[in-house]
């Protein structure tokens, strides 16, 4: 883990959602809500068809925190996020982050990060904010 | 039995599930959220599960035991992981309601997630918001 500073990006993640990711996470997390899975129930929504699970997506933001910073996210990681728009099969999203904030804690240092995620068409699909606490050396 | 959410009250547990991760589970887990980032193992080399994975089987006994119907939508999520937990360890994922209000067509729901391994130490708490269609009442 190189040292990071405030104002840094972390090393942002990319990846095209599908409509077998959709099923498969349906599978892994026991959520079958018809609105992920249903063709004919998501063509009768506000969204005119399937969305993907907010989990799912919001799962590449805990990846880029263990991306960079592995093990303290395991024992010390905090998430608070809005899903502010949904993701569609076939969206590609970009999962990106920087430093907003570094400070002495009573176990440590702990940095706080900005964290989006946006689809190609510069859309927000989910913001918010991530923290975790490294031991000092 | 039918859920009545207008008749949930604040404070009210509305979920309390045992699971265990098995590492077939991790492994469908990583694969459909596309992560291929390197695993990270303890100190006895035993894999450690995925921190989302904990959130999302925290969930998972909310969307059953509360029906969650079809059309429900997940607006916000804040976690908070307080220790690592390996693959295969024994949870149980406790949910309560910390607010039920009708805000035009829709019902708000917030509720209180709490995570425990077997000891009873917590290794993730959260709050989940979720707006149902306000007149739903599942039969």
């Amino acid at each position: 883990m190189k040292n990071l500073q405030v104002g840094d990006e972390l090393v942002p993640i990319s990846k095209l959602i599908t409509m077998k990711q959709i099923l498969m996470y349906a599978d892994a997390s026991g959520d079958y809500n018809p609105i992920h899975i249903d063709e004919e129930f998501a063509k009768n929504s506000q969204f005119g068809k399937n969305i993907g699970h907010g989990m799912m997506v919001a799962a590449t933001i805990s990846e880029l925190m263990v991306r960079n910073f592995a093990d303290a996210w395991y024992k010390t990681g905090k998430m608070k996020m809005r899903f502010k728009s949904p993701v569609y099969p076939e969206d590609k999203i970009q999962t990106s982050g920087s430093i907003k904030k570094s400070e002495n804690v009573e176990t440590g240092t702990q940095i706080t990060c900005s964290v989006q995620i946006v689809r190609q068409d510069g859309d927000t699909i989910i913001s918010g904010e991530t923290s975790v606490t490294l031991q000092n050396p | 039995m039918a859920v009545d959410y207008s008749l949930l009250e604040t404070g009210s547990k509305v979920s309390d599930q045992k699971y265990t991760l098995t590492h077939e589970e991790v492994d469908l887990y990583l694969h459909a959220v596309q992560d291929d980032s390197e695993r990270h193992l303890d100190s006895s080399g035993t894999e450690l599960a995925p921190p989302m994975a904990l959130a999302a089987l925290s969930l998972r006994g909310v969307v059953i035991d509360l029906q969650i119907p079809g059309g429900t939508l997940h607006v916000g999520q804040e976690m908070e992981f307080k220790d690592a937990v390996r693959v295969g360890e024994n949870l149980r994922c406790i949910a309560s309601l910390a607010s039920n209000n009708i805000r035009g067509d829709w019902r708000f729901m917030v509720v209180n997630l709490s995570v425990l391994r077997s000891s009873g130490d917590q290794v993730m708490e959260g709050k989940s918001t979720i707006m149902l269609p306000a007149e739903n009442k599942i039969e």
